[in-house]
């Protein structure tokens, strides 16, 4: 009894090295970020790194929401509008990009894992397979497609591509969350005289949360991160998002080092936010029941 | 202070206002009214907003500003242009693109556009011809000079700034030997195009140059300003008076330890960068920083000129307003005030002595000098291979600092990288 | 009966057909519109001759691809990748599923816990360039620090000049930001092991290693393929991390760099295309092997 109790505490001691060592791995270098957007330029040069500034500035967060701006010594009209503008531009293409991914793949997923009809195998590899096609193969013949379509710059055409770039992964993730679940479940609720739409969408897609909530962790966060999209189909702020503006904030002689990582832990926020939100139906969904 | 600025300003202004109403008077409108013009520049070549809109106010054409990085630019009009369309109506055009962006005719020629009095006052604007064809005009006027921190020097009781590349490494080693730093000579040895112009420009430093007219190489010889060029950088390595880490710096990040005193010379200083420099919020060295003149072994300082220009795609629409942005952007007043928010040095000559009568040029009469001496690092416009050359150099610079090969290798493996290039 | 049976069956079959393919048209529409036409055009383009800077777009055939073989540069290339794609899955898949097992285990503030795991992924790709080159500043980074400090290092730092040592860093900088992808197909595949396995398990008296090899690994063998196909492709297409740390620079470059510096950089657009098809081909093979290795592994246990 005794014994248990020690093995059971030294899982527990491990548990949390475990999870600190997780912690410091993950956040670390951000905190450094975090650390880096409060000193002030002339301490970031300095010859011994500092764990934490010394004297902490605001200046940059002040650069980011000011009514005006700095840059290169210079006042400028505020970068805040811009700023602003960018991460809404993010919030809407990657949550647009979510929604449209998540609703393909979780009806098409289904086709694939428990219907049958002509091409499926096939079907199935071939859209898979499209997750190894790099970025720059595709880039210029989409550009003409996408120049042909006028979906340049328009929330449409980045959406569009986002989709297609991310659709592959989460349809795999998702037919596998379907056919890992027992066949009883949905030959019950037939049964009972439910059609097979309405038993998908009733019965199997709730129980199917943990995936579903993952293909759109997965999908929100890919977009949100991506660059050479919208470096191409965004040119204007009218769809730039936040990727492409911050690197403008690199300027030919100087590169804002506060500036840039004030604006990196700015961005930070809404996907965490998202992920804490969207975490609650990670973890519970499929068997939340059966472990009393 | 404040207050000069402003009465200049308010004096522009006036001047401005003057010349709108004298062209109104002779076209009795504004032709391009009402017209839209997308430009694509970098955050450098982006103008204030009171600055561009005097341009609407003067031409009635609403200006759409594009902002992307300068290696993002480069992607993006590759893109847009094998796509067929125009990325914008009017874009940067660096003078390495010349070469590429001529052969693949992907520019409108701009020779029947202005008059020859202003192309003239800006000596740079021959390094964006092709075959002739005058393809963009430069917004700003990149050349390198030696920066130096003058306290450090002084420390060391060395009196002058090095006029050689041999005084050079005399004044390094009684730094060194005074213990003021570490490493005197700030110079990247990185695979990245900041390695390969530093190589550049010390070799006109040693009096060589790359090519002859045939594009065949002249820096194998031991006796050519290239070899001895390379055989400098290695050696000083070796010596210790550059950071051995070097090979893992870029050009920036040189800049970064010249700020915070590491090191005495930043060798291929970037004139513009002398503000930054200078200002104290963001350099620890503001009040110890000078310029001299490139050292040279001929007695006659030479420098090569990397300037930035603005083009107009040949498929572009509204290429009226485009030249008409274009012709606003060569303007004395527009460039005093580009120099001014964005600290683009002018390219017009006469604004550059303008600007230094005035006193309003840091470190004036070297620059200027200076500037009279920029030469194009291809005397007949950048090569359509220079990109790939470039980058072969680089990397045989960096294998050679690391010491993985000779320097006698390296220069073979970068004669061999301009063949294969150019061949093509 | 027997004939109302088939007529039966062959009316639920083709409902089902005809249901199924709605579900999948969708998907057709866009991926065949946006993905798989561009890449066709692409294709056809590497066995052309098209290259902006000059007239003509001379047919050549598998000319291209021959070109590639040959050089030695782009083979170089091809070796950085194939290290940074061992290296990244080895360290992904192994992390990741620590990861996942310990958030899976975790009771107590696992919201947070995950949220701090995915941070790495959430911070946009420039901060996280700019962030890892002042850890790994030769001159002022943390990593000389800490090398310092803790005496395993004197002198200045030439971990730039050592070619295995900077693909090692560069291939840090990808798992740190790639593993939460893993991490979380893995939570998600574990989410879906019902509980009561591991309680009929444990009443037959299975040690932890057992349930984990017996029924943990076996379920979330599906997971475990996607997530090894992904973090193959994902290396596969390593561009940032190498570009940003080290720009074009032989002992890192990968083949996405070099299709790159071919098709962007130096305008040898057919050249480029036909290398990133080779890239492509490249990391669906290894992807398939994993993926046949794993299901057929785990189906036979």
């Amino acid at each position: 009894m005794t014994h248990r109790n020690f093995a059971l505490a030294g899982g527990k001691i491990g548990t949390i090295i475990a999870v600190l060592v997780l912690l410091v791995w993950s956040v670390g270098p951000i905190y450094w970020s975090l650390a880096t957007s409060f000193t002030s330029p002339t301490d970031l040069i300095s010859a011994e790194p500092h764990f934490w500034p010394a004297d902490m500035t605001l200046e940059h967060y002040a650069k980011l929401f000011g009514s005006t701006s700095m840059s290169q010594g210079n006042k400028v009209a505020s970068v805040w509008p811009q700023f602003s503008r960018a991460i809404i531009n993010s919030v809407i293409t990657s949550v647009a990009a979510t929604f449209i991914t998540v609703a393909i793949a979780a009806f098409a997923a289904y086709a694939f894992a428990r219907m049958k009809f002509p091409g499926r195998n096939v079907l199935f590899f071939v859209v898979v397979g499209t997750l190894a096609i790099p970025a720059y193969t595709v880039m210029i013949p989409l550009y003409r497609l996408m120049i042909a379509l006028h979906l340049v710059d328009t929330y449409v055409g980045v959406t569009l591509i986002y989709v297609s770039a991310f659709l592959p992964l989460a349809l795999w993730l998702m037919r596998s969350v379907y056919q890992s679940m027992p066949l009883s479940l949905e030959e019950a609720a037939w049964m009972d005289g439910a059609g097979r739409v309405y038993t998908l969408v009733r019965i199997i897609m709730p129980l199917a949360a943990p995936g579903l909530i993952a293909a759109a962790i997965i999908t929100f966060l890919n977009a949100w991160g991506q660059f050479l999209v919208p470096l191409v189909f965004s040119p204007t702020l009218t769809t730039k998002p936040l990727t492409v503006l911050i690197p403008e904030f690199v300027s030919r002689n100087y590169v804002d080092y506060g500036l840039i990582n004030a604006a990196g832990i700015i961005a930070i926020i809404p996907p965490v936010l998202v992920v804490l939100f969207l975490n609650r139906f990670l973890v519970s969904g499929l068997m939340a029941g059966a472990t009393k | 202070m404040k207050r000069r600025t402003f009465m200049a300003a308010l004096a522009a202004t006036a001047m401005l206002q003057v010349g709108v109403s004298g062209a109104a008077l002779a076209d009795d409108a504004k032709p391009l009214d009402g017209q839209h013009l997308s430009v694509l520049l970098p955050p450098w070549g982006t103008f204030p907003k009171e600055m561009t809109d005097q341009f609407t106010a003067e031409t009635g054409v609403a200006l759409e500003s594009q902002t992307l990085g300068w290696d993002e630019i480069h992607t993006k009009i590759v893109t847009s242009m094998i796509a067929n369309t125009a990325p914008a109506s009017a874009t940067e055009v660096d003078w390495s693109w010349v070469g590429q962006f001529g052969a693949a005719g992907w520019y409108s020629p701009l020779n029947d556009d202005f008059s020859e009095d202003v192309v003239k006052d800006v000596p740079t604007s021959k390094i964006f011809n092709y075959n002739g064809k005058l393809l963009a005009l430069p917004y700003n006027n990149d050349f390198r000079v030696l920066i130096y921190n003058k306290a450090q020097l002084e420390k060391a009781g060395v009196a002058q700034p090095p006029k050689t590349p041999d005084e050079l490494l005399e004044a390094a080693k009684a730094i060194k030997a005074a213990k003021i730093v570490d490493y005197p000579i700030g110079l990247p040895l990185s695979a990245t195009e900041g390695t390969s112009t530093t190589w550049y420009l010390l070799t006109k430093a040693f009096g060589g140059d790359l090519f002859d007219k045939d594009f065949n190489p002249l820096f194998l010889d031991p006796n050519s300003g290239g070899y001895k060029a390379l055989n400098f950088e290695v050696q000083a390595l070796k010596d210790g008076l550059i950071d051995p880490s070097a090979t893992g710096l870029k050009d920036v990040d040189v800049q970064e330890l010249f700020k915070s005193g590491k090191v005495t010379f930043d060798v291929a200083g970037w004139a513009g960068n002398l503000s930054v420099y200078g200002d104290p919020s963001k350099s620890q060295v503001a009040d110890d920083v000078s310029a001299a003149l490139m050292p040279s072994t001929t007695g006659t300082t030479r420098t090569i000129g990397l300037p930035e220009a603005i083009g107009i795609p040949v498929s572009a629409e509204n290429a009226d307003a485009a030249k008409a942005f274009i012709k606003w952007m060569l303007k004395p007043e527009t460039q005093i005030n580009s120099y001014n928010s964005l600290g683009n040095l002018p390219p017009r000559l006469s604004v550059l002595k303008q600007l230094e009568e005035e006193g309003k040029l840091t470190n004036g009469k070297v620059l200027l000098e200076q500037a009279a001496s920029v030469e194009p690092l291809f005397a007949d416009g950048t090569p359509g291979w220079y990109p790939e050359f470039s980058s072969a150099v680089s990397a045989a610079i960096n294998q050679a600092a690391k010491g993985q090969v000779s320097v006698e290798d390296a220069l073979q493996q970068i004669a061999d990288a301009a063949q294969s290039a150019s061949q093509q | 009966m027997a004939s109302a049976l088939t007529r039966e069956k062959t009316r639920r079959f083709g409902g089902e057909a005809s249901l199924g393919i709605a579900f999948v048209i969708p998907m057709v529409v866009i991926m065949g519109g946006l993905v798989l036409l561009p890449l066709l055009s692409t294709m056809i383009d590497s066995v052309y001759n098209v290259s902006p800077m000059r007239a003509g777009t001379p047919f050549v055939g598998f000319k291209n691809y021959i070109d590639l073989f040959s050089n030695t540069t782009v083979n170089q290339s091809w070796r950085n990748t194939f290290y940074y794609v061992v290296l990244a899955v080895v360290l992904e898949t192994a992390g990741g599923l620590a990861t996942a097992l310990l958030l899976n285990k975790v009771k107590i503030g696992r919201r947070w816990l995950l949220a701090a795991v995915v941070l790495p992924w959430c911070l946009p790709p420039v901060v996280n360039a700019v962030v890892w080159m002042w850890i790994y500043n030769p001159s002022y980074g943390l990593l000389t620090g800490v090398l310092h400090s803790t005496g395993l290092m004197t002198g200045p730092s030439l971990f730039f000049n050592d070619r295995y040592v900077m693909l090692f860093l560069v291939t840090l900088v990808h798992v740190w930001r790639m593993m939460p992808l893993t991490a979380i197909i893995l939570l998600a595949a574990l989410q879906s092991i019902p509980k009561d396995l591991y309680q009929a398990a444990r009443l037959d008296g299975a040690s932890s290693f057992k349930c984990f090899r017996l029924i943990t690994l076996p379920l979330i063998s599906g997971g475990l393929a996607i997530a090894l196909s992904q973090s193959t492709v994902f290396a596969f297409n390593l561009f940032d991390e190498a570009w940003i740390l080290n720009r074009a620079s032989l002992d890192t470059r990968t083949v996405i760099i070099q299709v790159y510096l071919d098709a962007f950089q130096n305008l040898k657009f057919s050249l480029g295309m036909a290398l990133s098809l080779l890239a492509m081909l490249a990391s669906l093979l290894v992807s398939l092997f994993y993926v046949l290795k794993v299901y057929r592994e785990t189906r036979f246990d």
